[in-house]
Formats: C-alpha cells, structure tokens, sequence
C-alpha cells in the first residue's frame, strides 16, 4: 500500500512550509518590537518546558489527535467532513446525558465512565450519519449539511446548559455543575493529564491507521473516495461505505467530546469542543492525510495552542497571534504544494 | 473531490482561525523597577480584556495599585479566561503559567472560575490565592472548604447598587426601570434586588408615588459579557429596554453596552440614560447619559493581602469589604464607590448625597418586610438580614420583574 | 476572410490528436468537418480559434501567417466560435451577454446594447428578448445570441460545434439561413459535426477527418455512402470469426422502453442467447448507449421486461444486475471503470476480497500476478493504474471481472488501442463465449462490429432496426443504416 508520493518528501514539503511561516512571523513579531527568539523560545518552553506543561500539550493533543484519525477515514471516502465540530460537540452532550443519568446509580465510576464515553461515540456517530444520510439521501453536500448540524449541535448544547441541565439556582451560561471526581477520569498524578485519554488517543489513530492501510474496508473506502463511480461498477456499495466512514469518524469525534467532558472540563460548557474539530480539519489535510504525520502534526498545533499562552503573559501580546502563526503555516504548506505540483507541471510538459 | 476543494477550503478554515490578527493588546510598560525589596510576583486571571472598563479593569487598576505601593511587586496576567476565548484551556492551567513565570501569588477574579480556582489551590498549597467573589473560605458560608491559602474577596456592592436605583428612579420619567442582569446566581440575585430596594427607596420616599407604578425588570443575557452565539446579545437587550418604554437601565454585566445604546437613544431626541458598572471610569464611554457608576475598588484589600503574603502574616479569610461612609469615593480606603455621572442633574446629585448619609447613618433596606417573588416571606416586619440571608437569596424580590432563577 | 490551415498537429499526452491536417475555407464558403467523436474535430477547430495551441503547423488569414495565442487573439483578428456548450454567463441578461467581451469603452451602454442587439437580430429573424436572463433561453437562442456577438466583435469567420443538437427544427432553419447569409455577404462558415444530414444540406465542401487525420475531402452533391466510407473507413479483409455454436435464451428484453432527457428507446424485442455477441452500431448518441445501461441495470427501463433465466430484472438496482453476471465494462476507463491512485493489486483485492477483515497481501499478490500474466498487463501490480497505457488499463479493466459471467457489456472494448492489442482483448472475450457468456458491445468502428459480431443492432436517433446477422451486412450498409436510410 503505497500512498504515492514518498514519506520523505512530504517531510521535506511541510519542513519547508514551516520555516517559512516561521519567517513571516518572526517579521510581524520584529515589528511588533519583540524579539522573534525569544518568543518562539518562550512558545517552546511553554509546551514542552516541562512535564506539566508537556502534560497539558497532550490533554490538548488527544482530542486532536481523535478527531484527525476520524478525518482521516471521511477524507479517505472523498468527503469534507465539516460537521465534526458538531459530532465532537454530540460526543460531549451525549456523554453528559449518560453521566447525569447514571451519577446517582450505585454502579462502579469505571463501568459509569465506560458507558459514558460509549454513548459520546454513539452520539458523535449519529450526528455524523445524519450529515451522510443528508448528502446521500437528501442531495445536501456534506459541507453545508454539516455546517448547519453545526449549528444545531451548538444551539441544543447551550439549551441544554442554559435550561434542562442548569446548575441549580443558577442560569449561566458558563457551564452545568461539575461532575463529582469519581466520575473523572483517573490522571497521572498532579498532572491533568488522563492516563486513559491518552490510551483512547493513541488506540484511535492506530486503529484508523491499521484499518486504512490493510484492511478491505479500508481499501474498499478509498476506491470511493478516488472514484465513487469506478467503485460502483466495481461492486461496492458506495452509499454504504460513505456513511460507515461518517459514522466511524463521527464515532471517532465523539469521543473527542466525551474526553473533553470526562477528562478535561468535568462538565458540559458551550465551548466544549474548543475548536478542535475545525483544528483538526487542518490537522489532517496538513499530515497530506497520512495517519503516520497526524500525530506529530497534531502535536505541534497542540503545543502552540498551549505555548502561546506565553505571549500574553511575557510579552504582553495578544494571543490570538498563535492563530496567526497557525494560519500562516496553512497558507505555506499550501502555497509550497501550489508550487511544488507548478514546478512538475512546468517540468514535464 | 477532496483534494480539488482543499486549497481553497484550507484557505476559509485558515482565516476562520484567525480571530483578531495579532494587535498588540497594550503599551507594555516594562515591568516595574524593583526599587526597593526583592520581588513579589503575582499573578491575575481575568475573565475578560484587561481594558473593559468593566471588571476586569478594575482588577488590572488594582494590580497596578499594588504594584505603585507594594515594593517590588510585579504582576503577570492573562486575560480573556474564558473557554470561549481560550479554547482548550483551564483557569487552573493558566495559573501555572503564572506560577511557572514566578508568581507566588494567583488571583482568580471570577466567580465563573470557581471550581478551577479551588482544584489550583488544592494542588498548590504553597501558592497564595485570592478568589475574587467566592465563598470557599467563608466559615459561616454554604461552601466552606478550609484551605489554608485561600483568600475569598467581594466589595459590598450592594450599597453601590441601592445608589444606583435610587439615582434611576429618581430620574425615570416613565416609571419604568430596566436592569441589563448577567447570568443568574446568588450574587447577581443579591445585586440586583439591593438596586431594585434603592429604587423603591427613591420612588416612594423622595418622589411620594405609589410602588405598584414603578417597574423594575431584569433580563438576563447568560454571562458577564457577550458571548457572540452563546448569550443573549446585550446591545439588542439595552434597545428592546429602551424601545419599549423604560428611560433607565442599569447595567449588571461587565461591559458598557447599556451607556452606548442609550447614546444613541439619546442622539435621536429621547430623555435616557443608564447606569454602568463595576469600573470607576466607565462613564467616559458616554458621559451625556450616566448617571453615575457604583465600582469596585479592589486595590486596598489586594495591598493587605499581598502585603501579608509577602511580608508573613497570610491567614485564609472571607473579606466582604464595605464602602468607607466618609468617603465612599476615597482609593485607598473604600472598596465600594459610586462615581456620579455628567447626566445627574444638580438637585438629583443632592438627593443622592442626603440618601448617602442616610445609608452611612444606619439605613437599612434589606430590612423586614419583604416578600420574595414566589410570595414566601422573606424577612418579618423589623427583622434585618444576616450577612448570610443577603449573600444567598433565594430568589428575586417582590415587585421585581424578571425570572429568579434560570429554567424553563 | 480566406481560412487555410496547414499540417497542424496537436497531441495530448499518449493520444495524438491532430495529425498533418491541411484544410483551405475560401472567404464566402461553408466548409463542413466531418468524423466521428474523438476524430479530432474540435481540437482542430479549438487551435484555429485560439483556445489551444498547435504543436506544430501554421496558419494562414486572408493570404498571411497568423499567430493566434488566445481566443481574444482569435476574436480579434476576425475569428469567433460557437461551442457546443455555449460560453455564456447564464445568470445575466441577454445585453449583459451581449456586452461581455468587448473591450476598449469602460463604460457601458445598455440603451446602445439594445438597439444594436435588436437591429442584429433583425437581420436574420432572430428573436431573443435582450432583457431576458440567459439561464431561462433554449439552447437555439443562446446559440443565436452568441452568433449576433461574435458578429458584433468583428468576427468575419465563424465555426459552428455541433450546432444542431438540441435545438428546434425551426431554430435550426433559421441557423441554416442564417449562415447562407452571411457566407453570401463574403463571410466564411466552418460547421463541425457528425450529421451527414446537416453537412449535405448546407456545406459547399466538406473534409472527412478520422483518426486525427483527413480521410478525405468532397464536394456538394455529395454521395453519402462514400461520406460513411470517408469516416469509418475501408473494409480491410475480414479475419474469420471464431465459431462459438450459440445456446439457448440468455435475456430476454420485452417491450422494453428506455430514455434519458434527450432520447426514448421504445418497443425493444430481442432475444440475446449464450455465447452469443451483438453490436450495436450508430452515431455517437443515437441511443445504443442507453441500450448497453438499460442492460447492465445502470439505467432504469421506463417500461418493458429484461428476463434473465426467467426473473425480470427491470427496475432491479445495478448490485442485482451484478449478482446475476452481468458485467458492464464503461469506455471512460479512468472515470468509471478503474480508481485512478490505486495499484492493479488494490483492484484485484477489491472485486476479490479475502475472508477476513484484514488484506491478505501475499493472497492478493498472487492472484494480481497471475492475472497479469493471464491479461498480458504490462505494469507493476504496485504502481497507480492511471500510469498503465491505455491498451493495459483497459486489460487491467477486463482483467477485474469476475469468472462464470453470463453477460458482458461492453461500450466501445478497443477504442484507442492499436490492433495488437485490440485484437488481444478480442480473444479474452471471445473465450468468455466459449464458456458460454453472452456479449455485448458497441464500437464506433464498423469493422471491428461487423468482424466480431454474430448479429447488430443498428441505432439512428432512437430508432432500432434490426437485429441483423453479421454475415448479411456490409460495412457501405451499415453505414446507410447508421445515417437513417431504411
């Protein structure tokens, strides 16, 4: 299973997009009057200084990592799935549901956690196959479906916090009461780190990477993705392995957002996804949608959401200049792959 | 399909992510020369821009005033923490951050980092930590946790607030009052029903009219502040107030929204005005129509605090700090003011001063009777609240309009 | 304006489209271009007007060389083309469309559009309302409206792609008369089709390309048999058939109607039998092609039966089709019938999976270098398909069908492959016959029909005659059926 072009090269490819937007953002931090060094130096010892800053660059990772595996298979099949924002977004609500209705049985927190994080996948995976059924069966491009489950998902999430779920006496929307610590996951020490999230992470994009490279349904997948009308005539039924990869990237999302209930805020909050499936779009697309680049793509956006945090705080700089910085390394790769498939061009007429 | 899209839907997702391009957010003074002692760093979370001119300004005026008086202090901070702002990211992380950067001293200024700011303090118990409006230290309190490095701080608002009641009723015209509330919680209730009391105060006492013709409604938007998508919008609640008859509203959110539509009410002709909150400047926004502000002042308790981190002497507390009756305007010893505003008229101004003194000489509005809004009694005929009875109403007062406590 | 052409070749990757043409259009003259799809028609008619660029061979306006680098080159220099899909901007109104393209004033006079737009239209009895949105015309008068801007740029020389499809026959008189004029005011018309109908009744020369290049040239009156000759060119000696002795009733079609939203098919009888092979032969678009779908279960039968052994299958989805052993083997090999980016071995993994979740690589290996070596595909079993000859691609398309088929369709099996290697893919599904499969095929080459076939269907414009035994039919006949004498 080749996957065209040599691992190396892209390597080379993204290595090259980096330093790149390395250097225009050195020449905005430059003008801003700040020491381009010193503040990627400040960004580096912010994520990977030390083992709790380290720790908090792989709570981020995990969802990322999760939702990037899932994109993986939607981008496999030949779909833009927009609308995982929404399904890391159902994941959480869903895990929530569960939790809040199980909290007060007398059942063990492990089976309760289980269960919870079940039923996120579940919740992820249906909303990501109602964005399919809607692009098979209803003619919606999955690109705006999921864009308006997007939506919903967000409007459902803040009812549920501003309404059903309130905290008692209370209506704000800044999030149900927190889950009592049984019900969190177990994390490494005084790390907020979850020994168990991290596990989940990594399952998820092996598995992915295993199921696409050497399995049929893998296989079965990318001739849809290539060529859905090939594959029809081929005799695989496109309709079904469409909503199978919505459904395990959808599955894959959710457990992003239960992670992000279970692990990380301990409670359902109207930002519960914190972007990550949007992030992960770029996550993926930037890995050239190979499993074995995504964790290290992932890693990197993870620890310059947690590193940027320097900015502020020693340089008195806006934050958001990290997204910047995401922003531009986006539009290198792009521009050095617009390059790179010119230069080709030009090179064999 | 994919791949022939991907360029340019990179491209959207690219600027999607690009929420304000990079401004630097303020003239960075260096930090402030030790000049005396070895440094005390501290750390402030805020829950919004450091320049609101709303709550977290006033935090980040009160970190600047410790570090003017305090030698070698310095302070560190991080704004905006919020996850709609900082997604991905907790108070309780943020803080070390700061502690990674020095900070000895963390300051939670929100009651929106409540659970973040005790988990912080319970894994760092040699980090001092001040929770501005919490109640986690307050012995007599509902939540009491008993951490040794925890300081809990709240002004008595209330009285800035019954003086920003009285100041909008005394200066409605159509009786109708209308209060820009935040999210729902203990102390919003509290707040809201202290301007609801100073306004009754003003409406029967010094005007003479009837109570049941003052109209006092509170709309909730959801949070401190605008979260585009996830609250209420506060502009569109100031206009639905002001087109619909109220001429007075009163803001309870950290952010002025209420003064800027009220300018523009006022620029087509109409006699409105609005009260602001929290910031002792945040009149300047639109001067023309505020009639004054009730702030916080939170510098002097950070001073004591700080002071007795630094200097030894830190023991957990629960400070609920109220104005100083002989200057409630006075920095360094008021924690609670009300600025007056351009659009009070002379005698108005007077009326509020004689209420003033009513209040230093032992007024007592939240005094017995008083009836909440479901009809259950609330204080007998004489009884005046405990400190615990204000901090934790149940629900709004009778004659208030508005839901008491959020659901459907 | 004098139009002369002269060796203009032009090749697109493996396939040479134009090769050494030379073509003279007097000023005044209408000059038909005649051949089948993919002759090379309209990559001649893009270089001439700009929108490609010759690899080599020269071009002559009235007498001197001209370089044309772009279709505004084009325009400029007096040469305007109407596609058939007209360039136009749907969304906007008829001046709006009108206006595009002219160049110089940037301001623009709708009041002035109008009227000229209108005095035009005038001229040759068109009638499309200036302030009507193009999305909402018929195809006939957005034609129209092109026509009357090209004109109004300047253009003295114009070629016509496939005009006549998809408009009315009144539209289509009015486009006739039309030309007439305007060659008769000095203009010089180009008209590209495979219509003998349409070139014999307008064209004053006509020149037969086939296989990228000229078959030949003819003048009005014109024998039309000796066209069909130019186009699908001479009957070579005819290898012998393999004699494959024909079962019993494979599929039965009965009263079967089929249509798309240009053709209906209707009243089709016919009885394909084992063994069996049946060409279907006609114009590109005459409706064999819905035929060959309506067959493989890709296109549902507006009415009629499709029996197969007894069961009808009509209105069965395409899977059902395909369970029965029907295969459908598309001509688009790298649109429809292979996944471009994937190896042969993926393919063969695909139609052929091993039990199990897991690929079975080394199984996969085995089975992809057996059926190379059976197929003769020359290409790695690990390299993308898409970089296989096209003679190995379509190899490596029949090479995926799974054994015991009962029938194979095939749209156009050899289009593009030379004859070794056409003659290669014949035997392979000649030996699906041996075992008892039917076949059927369509191919725009009437030797390979008449060579291969045991009986053909012959199409013209959505009229079925036959089915013809081979034996009885000459390729001069096939032709004359082809082009709709009875």
């Amino acid at each position: 299973m080749k996957e065209g072009r040599p691992g190396w090269e892209a390597a080379v490819r993204i290595g090259l997009a980096a330093g790149l937007a390395v250097v225009f953002v050195s020449g905005l931090l430059a003008l801003l009057g700040v020491s381009p060094a010193r503040a990627f130096m400040e960004m580096a010892s912010g994520s990977v200084g030390s083992a709790g800053k380290l720790a908090d660059v792989l709570v981020a990772w995990v969802p990322l990592l999760l939702v990037a595996s899932g994109l993986l298979v939607t981008f496999a099949a030949g779909l833009w799935n927009i609308g995982i924002e929404g399904q890391v977004m159902m994941g959480a609500v869903f895990t929530t549901w569960m939790l809040r209705l199980l909290q007060d049985a007398a059942l063990p927190p492990a089976l309760v956690l289980a269960l919870a994080i079940g039923a996120g996948m579940l919740g992820g995976a249906l909303w990501a196959v109602f964005a399919g059924l809607l692009k098979t069966h209803g003619g919606v491009n999955e690109i705006f479906g999921g864009l308006g489950l997007n939506f919903v998902a967000s409007g459902l999430a803040l009812w549920l916090i501003f309404g059903p779920w309130k905290r008692p006496g209370v209506g704000s929307m800044s999030g149900t009461e927190p889950f009592p610590e049984a019900l969190w996951l177990p994390q490494i020490g005084a790390l907020r780190l979850s020994g168990w999230a991290l596990a989940l992470g990594v399952l998820g994009i092996v598995l992915v990477g295993a199921l696409l490279r050497g399995t049929y349904f893998g296989l079965k997948v990318k001739a849809v993705g290539r060529n859905a009308r090939a594959a029809f005539l081929l005799g695989i039924p496109t309709t079904r392995y469409m909503l199978s990869g919505f459904a395990l990237c959808g599955a894959l999302a959710g457990a992003a957002g239960a992670l992000q209930v279970t692990a990380v805020y301990h409670r359902l909050i109207p930002a519960i996804s914190s972007g990550y499936g949007f992030l992960g779009l770029l996550v993926a697309m930037l890995s050239g949608y190979r499993a074995l680049a995504v964790p290290f793509v992932a890693f990197f956006f993870a620890a310059l959401n947690i590193g940027s945090i320097q900015l502020p705080i020693v340089f008195r700089l806006d934050s958001s200049l990290s997204g910047v910085l995401q922003g531009m390394l986006v539009l290198c790769v792009l521009v050095v792959h617009g390059a790179r498939r010119r230069f080709r061009r030009e090179a064999a007429p | 399909m994919p791949r022939t899209h991907s360029a340019s839907l990179a491209l959207v997702l690219a600027v999607a992510l690009l929420p304000g391009c990079g401004k630097k957010s303020a003239p960075s003074p260096a930090p402030a020369e030790p000049s005396a002692g070895p440094p005390f760093v501290f750390g402030l979370l805020m829950v919004g821009p450091y320049n609101d001119r709303g709550w977290s300004q006033a935090h980040y005026d009160a970190g600047k005033y410790v570090e003017a008086r305090l030698p070698g202090a310095q302070m560190i901070y991080v704004d905006k923490v919020n996850p709609g702002d900082r997604p991905g990211t907790t108070p309780a992380q943020l803080a070390e951050d700061l502690v990674s950067r020095g900070a000895r001293l963390v300051i939670f200024n929100s009651d929106d980092m409540k659970d973040s700011c005790l988990d912080f303090a319970k894994a760092h118990p040699d980090i001092f930590v001040i929770h501005a409006s919490g109640d986690n230290a307050w012995k007599e309190g509902k939540d009491y946790k008993g951490l040794p490095n925890l300081v809990n701080i709240m002004g008595r608002m209330e009285y800035g607030k019954m003086m920003a009641g009285f100041a909008a009723a005394l200066a409605t015209q159509t009786g109708r009052i209308g209060y820009l509330g935040p999210l729902i919680n203990d102390e919003t209730r509290r707040l809201t029903a202290s301007a609801f009391l100073g306004a009754r105060y003003a409406w029967t006492k010094y005007r003479g009219r009837d109570p049941a013709e003052l109209m006092f409604k509170v709309t909730w938007i959801g949070f401190w502040f605008n979260l585009p998508g996830v609250t209420a919008d506060p502009t569109q609640v100031a206009d639905d107030f002001y087109n619909s008859g109220f001429d007075v509203v009163l803001s309870g959110i950290d952010t002025t929204e209420a003064l800027v539509e009220a300018r523009k009410m006022a620029g087509t002709g109409r006699k409105v005005f609005a009260v602001p909150y929290n910031y002792v400047g945040a009149c300047e926004t639109a001067p023309e129509v505020c009639l004054g502000v009730p702030y916080f002042n939170w510098g002097p308790a950070y001073l004591r605090h700080l002071r007795a981190a630094r200097e030894g002497g830190w023991q957990a507390a629960w400070e609920w700090n109220g104005p100083d009756w002989a200057d409630i305007n006075d920095p360094d010893r008021s924690a609670v003011g009300f600025a007056k505003g351009r659009a009070l008229s002379p005698e108005l101004s007077v009326a509020l001063d004689q209420f003033a003194g009513e209040l230093a000489g032992g007024l007592a509005l939240w005094s017995g009777p008083l009836t909440l809004q479901d009809g259950a009694e609330y204080l007998r005929d004489g009884e005046r609240a405990t400190d615990r009875q204000v901090w934790y109403l149940p629900r709004l007062l009778e004659g208030m309009e508005g839901q008491s406590v959020a659901g459907p | 304006m004098n139009i002369a052409l002269e060796n203009i070749s032009k090749r697109f990757g493996e396939v040479q489209a134009n090769e050494g043409i030379s073509l003279a259009v007097p000023a005044g003259t209408i000059h038909g271009i005649l051949g089948e799809n993919g002759a090379g028609k309209s990559t001649l008619m893009k270089i001439l007007s700009g929108f490609i660029r010759a690899d080599s061979g020269r071009t002559f306006l009235d007498g001197a060389p001209a370089q044309i680098r772009g279709p505004a080159d084009a325009i400029r220099l007096g040469i305007g083309m109407l596609h058939q899909d007209p360039l136009d901007f749907p969304p906007m109104t008829a001046v709006d469309n009108f206006l595009a393209g002219r160049t110089g004033a940037w301001r623009l006079s709708r009041p002035d559009a109008r009227r000229e737009l209108e005095e035009r239209q005038a001229d040759f009895d068109f009638r499309v309302d200036p302030g009507a949105r193009v999305e909402n015309l018929t195809v006939g008068e957005r034609q129209q409206l092109e026509m009357v801007r090209l004109l109004s740029l300047g253009a003295r020389a114009l070629i016509l792609d496939e005009p006549t499809t998809g408009i009315s026959a009144l539209q289509k008189d009015r486009l006739f008369a039309a030309l007439r004029k305007l060659a008769a005011d000095g203009k010089s018309i180009i008209l590209i089709s495979h219509k003998l109908r349409d070139v014999e009744m307008l064209c004053d020369e006509v020149t037969v390309l086939r296989r990228a290049r000229v078959a030949g040239r003819a003048q009005a009156p014109y024998d039309l048999n000796e066209l069909v000759r130019l186009m699908f060119g001479r009957v070579v000696t005819r290898e012998p058939r393999l004699e494959v002795p024909t079962g019993g009733p494979l599929l039965t079609l009965d009263g079967l109607a089929v249509e798309d939203h240009r053709l209906r098919l209707a009243g089709l009888n016919l009885e394909i039998r084992a063994g069996e092979v049946i060409g279907l032969a006609g114009l590109e678009g005459s409706g064999q092609e819905l035929f060959l779908r309506a067959c493989g279960g890709l296109l549902r039968p507006a009415a009629g039966r499709l029996r197969l052994a007894g069961r009808d299958l009509a209105g069965e989805p395409y899977p059902v089709f395909r369970d029965a052993g029907i295969a459908y083997v598309p001509a688009a090999r790298l649109e429809e019938g292979l996944v471009a980016g994937l190896t042969p071995a993926e393919h063969f993994a695909i139609v052929e999976p091993g039990g199990g979740l897991v690929i079975d690589w080394k199984l996969t290996m085995e089975q992809a270098e057996r059926r190379i070596a059976e197929y003769d595909i020359r290409g790695a079993a690990t390299g993308p398909v898409d970089s296989l000859s096209g003679g190995n691609q379509q190899r490596a398309l029949l090479s995926l069908l799974p054994p015991g088929l009962c029938l194979v369709l095939l749209e156009h099996p050899t289009r593009g492959l030379d004859v070794e290697s056409a003659s290669a893919i014949w035997r392979k599904l000649l030996d699906r016959c041996a075992d008892g499969a039917a076949l059927v095929f369509t191919s725009s080459d009437l030797e390979e029909i008449l060579q291969y076939s045991d009986r053909v269907l012959v199409f013209f414009g959505g009229q079925v005659a036959g089915p013809v035994p081979a034996s009885a039919m000459t390729v001069e006949r096939l032709g004359e059926m082809m082009g709709g004498q009875p």
